[in-house]
């Protein structure tokens, strides 16, 4: 469905392009142009030279489809890092801090920030959300058995697969390369679940709910005395661990191993496109305990819109001195963890221009190719009684043409890629981040980028050759 | 691995030897199809370039300019692959929290962790150890910027680079002339003597008076400082403690561009400061180590440690883990896993096929112009094959002439200009182009050359004569 509402904004897309490059020959029809110009000609000579037209229009197929995908990949994780802040929220940190990894507001006599007037209430309780947030280590302990098929466990220092199958599967023993052998969970522990989500604008998927205050419950298939942390995980994340056992995504009630613990999954979030679709949350007591961290992190407080945001803000910068902390509006938080976002613009505008710089040469190849090929038409055409910049245009036209239907195929092919999902780490400098699932978006700036990179490339490949066979002498020519 | 395989990786380890077997296979083609009059068909071949300066010029830049992109994405993946590949020999352990990120131990597991956990006679002892205390600080607390935040490695600077000098203080050099030094960090065996040298003095200054620092140049020129300027750090993550410093030498060009690096006693000593003071103990005193570098002889060894460490009880609260550097770093890099699959399976192979485009687009109208002059050479005796080769070599020449320039090119201006690829991916600063690309360029310029131009070769080589000439009359 999502793919058929992408296909026909592209279709729109498209539509507006040919429509104003429609205009435009209308336009230079009216004035009187084209109708001096052997445009004609040109169209007529791509079908006749079609393996040619079909190999140019390629390779810019190819170079605007990469750029399409390359920024829809930033597109997304700065899609996400807006999805992220809501308006009304100011988020605390310790005075220092610029990550939540790095803060500690476990100094002074930080509850005191409840009593702002500024935080709006809910059923008289104010939205004030304590949390403590700290990354964990898991270690990928099972993979697929490339023999059998079956998820097998690994020796612990994850260099191969540990006996099994009944009789013994050829896999068993079997080195493991190229693999991972841990990855890193963030987990969220939250005082009042409850008030969090309603501070965050988040809830659960149906069949879900939050954890309970002891934030415990019996293991499944345990035995009787043990038990399982409660937590309730972000809808990436759940399809992150799903396949460790052999799921697609995990559900209500499925037990995962966390650092020295087991854990239930009490509920999904609904946090698709938002920084909480990596986390695992819990009770605040319970993650302090486990991870060795008793002191929030961050505290994140609702107010009622971004004018009270960033008055409070300002205040607390300014006034709170129990301890001295770093507060900032949400969305200008996560707009500051924009900053991987940028470098990695940066790094593909590089790569984009240097390839362009290829295209460039490339178009302008077959272009001087061209002309050379058809120096005599160029001829007749002069005798016929067409003009130089009569001749310049044309084969400029056709250059530009070229471009369009590479870069309309292009922007095509890049479509393919939005919805995909990617992993990744927004940060706002060096050290901390968030590991992140995005989902590459492919939109209308994007198409349109790459439509005028393309035609941009299709002007400077196509000037050259076109001034060439602008400057030819009729009689050289036909001779 | 059998002993080929092992082989073929040692083969491939070196450029020179993968272009020397190149060049060598090259010759002995040409040799072999053209034996009596070779010399002459190569002339042929550049002589055909000549002939169309600017179809030629234009798809040699065109192919250096791809090539140059191809380089610099592969450059990221093979520094990252040698990095997370797992040696056999010689090997770097990182000891570290076990369930925490940022890792945070007690400064008391330094010692025990430095000798492997080891407590009987035969158990494994690290040859070599070197700890890890991060101390992110900023010049000016009113006004924090990335400009004015610096992250320090605190450390023990012998471990940094300690070079042996004799009475005199000279360098004490091997037979073959080599400075005998230790380290334990990654890569300054590459430096020149002379940075050596510097570099030394530097780590036995700063043992000598804890407030000097080293820091990177490229950090320097952007913190707006430098070697001998004095300033004061206000620690961020060791909340109420300041350090005054002073710059006493900086890196040189390189992997530690960007690094800073401290005294280890000059952090501690201001926690026991501030105790004395507060008369309790700072925040940060019990998680102020980071990590536990460990050297071990091989994977054997490192087993034994890693066993001896994790199943200690002396390590519970917190528990550690025991890895192996390539280990540690694959996973920090596993966040990247999808943005390095696209660079590896999606980037390269398209830039590629468009390289192939290109060359194949640019031979096959030069075939098409020139269909006269082949069916002249049929006429002339020429086999179909001997056409074939004949455009092949011409698209082939090209190829890796235009890939070795690229290649050289950006060796010269990356890494000597632009200081190396500044790409924000995990914890490195900046990628070097290794001088492999001297073979990876003239590699994919023959690679592509030769898929763009098969198909223009195959269709000339089928060039019909009679066809040709009726078509002429």
């Amino acid at each position: 469905m999502e793919f058929i509402t992408l296909a026909f904004r592209f279709a729109t897309y498209s539509l507006a392009l040919l429509f104003a490059a429609l205009l435009l020959i209308l336009g230079l029809q009216m004035v009187g142009v084209l109708k001096k110009v052997p445009f004609s000609y040109n169209i007529r000579n791509l079908f006749v030279r079609w393996r040619i037209t079909l190999m140019t229009a390629l390779a810019f197929t190819l170079v605007v489809a990469l750029m399409t995908v390359m920024l829809a990949f930033v597109n997304g994780m700065y899609k996400l890092t807006a999805s992220s802040g809501v308006p009304g929220n100011v988020i605390v940190l310790a005075d220092g801090a610029t990550d939540e990894l790095f803060s500690n507001l476990g100094f002074g006599d930080i509850k005191q920030l409840e009593f702002h007037p500024e935080i709006v209430k809910q059923d008289g309780k104010p939205l004030i959300s304590w949390e403590l947030y700290v990354v964990v280590n898991q270690p990928i302990l099972v993979r697929k058995c490339p023999k059998c098929g079956e998820l097998v466990r690994v020796n612990r220092f994850g260099e191969k697969l540990l006996e099994h199958g009944e009789p013994s599967c050829p896999g068993s023993d079997l080195p493991i390369t190229g693999t991972r052998g841990r990855r890193f969970i963030q987990v969220r522990g939250l005082e009042d679940p409850v008030i969090s989500a309603a501070v965050h604008n988040l809830d659960l998927y149906e069949g879900g709910e939050w954890f309970s205050p002891a934030c415990v419950a019996p293991l499944p298939g345990g035995r009787s005395g043990q038990f399982a942390v409660q937590a309730v995980i972000g809808e990436g994340l759940a399809r992150e661990l799903g396949p460790d056992q052999g799921k697609k995504s995990l559900e209500v009630g499925d037990v995962f191993d966390l650092g020295p613990n087991r854990w239930i999954v009490t509920g999904i979030l609904r946090s698709a496109g938002s920084t909480f679709d990596s986390e695992v949350w819990t009770k605040f007591q319970m993650a302090g305990e486990l991870f060795g961290k008793n002191t929030y992190t961050t505290c994140v407080m609702r107010t009622e819109g971004p004018e009270q945001a960033a008055a409070l803000a300002k205040d607390l910068k300014e006034n709170f001195k129990s301890p001295a902390v770093n507060a900032t509006p949400e969305p200008e938080y996560y707009a500051s963890l924009n900053s991987t976002n940028e470098q990695f613009l940066g790094a593909i505008l590089i790569v984009v221009a240097i390839m362009a710089i290829g295209g460039v040469f490339g178009i302008m190849n077959t272009m001087f190719a061209a002309i050379a090929q058809r120096t005599k038409d160029i001829g007749v055409l002069r005798i016929l009684g067409f003009a130089p910049w009569q001749i310049l245009v044309s084969f400029f036209l056709e250059a530009v043409l070229l471009a369009f239907l590479g870069g309309l195929l292009g922007c095509a092919l890049g479509l393919l890629a939005n919805g995909w999902t990617a992993s990744s780490i927004i940060a706002s400098g060096p050290g901390g981040g968030k590991s992140v699932v995005l989902k590459l978006v492919v939109d209308g700036p994007i198409l349109l980028s790459g439509m005028v990179f393309s035609l941009v490339m299709g002007c400077l490949g196509g000037l050259l050759p076109a001034l060439s066979a602008m400057r030819l002498k009729p009689l050289d020519a036909v001779r | 691995m059998s002993n080929l395989d092992a082989w073929i990786l040692w083969y491939l380890d070196s450029p020179w030897r993968v272009i020397g077997a190149a060049v060598a296979l090259l010759v002995f083609l040409l040799l072999v199809v053209y034996r009596d009059d070779w010399f002459f068909y190569a002339r042929l071949m550049l002589k055909s370039l000549r002939r169309n300066l600017v179809r030629t010029a234009l798809t040699s830049i065109a192919t250096f300019v791809l090539v140059l992109v191809v380089t610099m994405v592969w450059t990221v993946l093979y520094v990252l692959d040698r990095v997370t590949a797992e040696k056999s020999q010689d090997l770097k352990a990182i000891v570290t929290e076990r369930w925490q990120i940022p890792s945070q131990m007690p400064f008391s597991y330094a010692q025990p962790l430095s000798e492997g956990a080891a407590k009987e006679t035969n158990d494994v002892r690290p040859s070599d150890s070197m700890t890890w205390t991060f101390v992110g600080g900023t010049l000016d607390p009113a006004k924090r910027t990335r400009e004015n935040i610096v992250f320090f490695f605190a450390m023990d600077p012998a471990k940094l680079m300690r070079a042996e000098r004799d009475e005199r203080g000279n360098l004490i050099r091997t037979k073959t002339g080599k400075i005998v030094f230790n380290t334990m960090m990654d890569d300054l065996d590459q430096l020149s003597d002379s940075e050596i040298d510097l570099l030394d003095q530097a780590c036995r200054e700063m043992e000598k008076d804890r407030r000097k620092v080293v820091i990177g140049k490229e950090r320097l020129a952007q913190m707006n400082k430098k070697v001998g300027e004095r300033f004061t750090l206000h620690c961020i993550n060791y909340p109420f403690i300041e350090l005054e410093m002073e710059i006493i030498g900086e890196f040189p060009d390189g992997r530690y561009n960007q690094s800073a690096l401290m005294h280890r006693d000059y952090i501690l000593d201001a926690m026991d400061a501030w105790k004395r003071k507060n008369g309790r103990p700072h925040p940060m005193a019990e998680k102020c180590l980071n990590l536990v570098w460990l050297r071990v002889p091989d994977r054997e060894a490192f087993r034994r440690v890693a066993e001896q460490i994790e199943e200690s009880p002396d390590f519970k609260s917190p528990a550690v883990k025991c890895e192996t550097a390539s280990s540690g770093i694959a996973a920090f890099l596993d966040a990247y896993r999808d943005l390095l699959w696209g660079m590896r399976y999606l980037l390269v192979p398209a830039i590629l096929v468009t390289m192939s485009l290109v060359i194949a687009n640019a031979i096959s109208i030069s075939v098409r112009e020139r269909r006269t002059e082949m069916a002249v050479l049929k006429v002339l005796g020429y086999r179909p094959g001997q056409v074939l080769i004949l455009v092949l070599g011409e698209a082939l020449l090209l190829g890796v002439a235009a890939g070795l320039a690229s290649a050289a090119a950006s060796i010269l201006f990356i890494n000597t200009y632009l200081g190396g690829i500044k790409f924000p991916i995990a914890f490195f600063p900046a990628f070097f182009i290794p001088l492999d690309a001297l073979w990876w360029g003239p590699a994919l310029g023959a690679l592509t050359a030769f898929v763009g131009s098969i198909l223009p070769a195959w269709s000339a080589r089928q060039v019909k004569v009679a066809e040709v000439f009726s078509k002429i009359s």
